[in-house]
């Protein structure tokens, strides 16, 4: 099984991240995702693509953190998050994070939670391809 | 040596992902921070974390052991 906490160039499958969120436990009763994507369009321009610099090791061992900070704060069973670096076209995907709990509270509150801090914590940056030209993206709230 | 990393829109103002700044006894971060950003006032205007061996610092008052990495960095944009 792959990790649980993983930064990579190619895409990852939600089915199998999923699965193996289910197969840590069968007293999972629910289960919450974040999927975020790649826009095509963004402060009125047309994006082709966003490019992905991380402080790779740091950047794992933050997203490591912050799912233990999760799994402990919410009662979480198990917890899992993907995050793409390198080039990635609009429409695809970027991020995923999936949150598993006895009950869908905790479950969505942490998958919640989770993606609000990545963006707080985890030195990963993204840069727009435009037809105007490339720009590094100043962090939405 | 103490090694500065720099990434994303930080990198890209310097021009470079990587370098390098001679160790001395009693060095802190704000030492390194405050040499670096005399030479490149650009690239530390966006600057607003710091990190010292792939963890966060808030208190750049850290003494450095010669041989460590740190990183100054823009805001975060992943997700």
């Amino acid at each position: 099984m792959k990790p649980a906490v993983r930064i990579q160039q190619e895409d990852f499958s939600q089915d199998e991240e999923i699965r193996a969120l289910q197969a840590s436990s069968k007293r999972m009763g629910g289960i919450a995702t974040f999927l975020g994507c790649a826009r095509d369009f963004s402060e009125g321009r047309e994006v082709s693509e966003i490019s992905f610099d991380a402080y790779g090791s740091m950047a794992l061992s933050e997203l490591g953190k912050l799912r233990s900070a999760a799994i402990e704060k919410y009662g979480l069973l198990d917890a899992r998050i993907v995050h793409r670096i390198g080039t990635v076209k609009g429409g695809e995907n970027i991020v995923f994070i999936a949150a598993g709990a006895e009950h869908r509270v905790a479950a969505l509150e942490a998958c919640r939670w989770m993606i609000d801090e990545l963006k707080q914590r985890v030195p990963i940056w993204k840069k727009e391809t435009t037809p105007q030209g490339d720009a590094w993206v100043t962090p939405h709230p | 040596m103490i090694k500065v990393l720099f990434f994303g829109p930080v990198a890209e103002r310097i021009g470079n992902n990587a370098l390098q700044v001679e160790h001395r006894p009693g060095l802190r971060l704000q030492d390194v921070r405050d040499q670096l950003a005399a030479q490149y006032p650009q690239a530390f205007e966006i600057v607003c974390f710091a990190a010292a061996n792939g963890e966060h610092v808030r208190d750049l008052s850290l003494p450095l052991a010669d041989n460590s990495e740190v990183a100054f960095m823009a805001k975060f944009s992943g997700g």
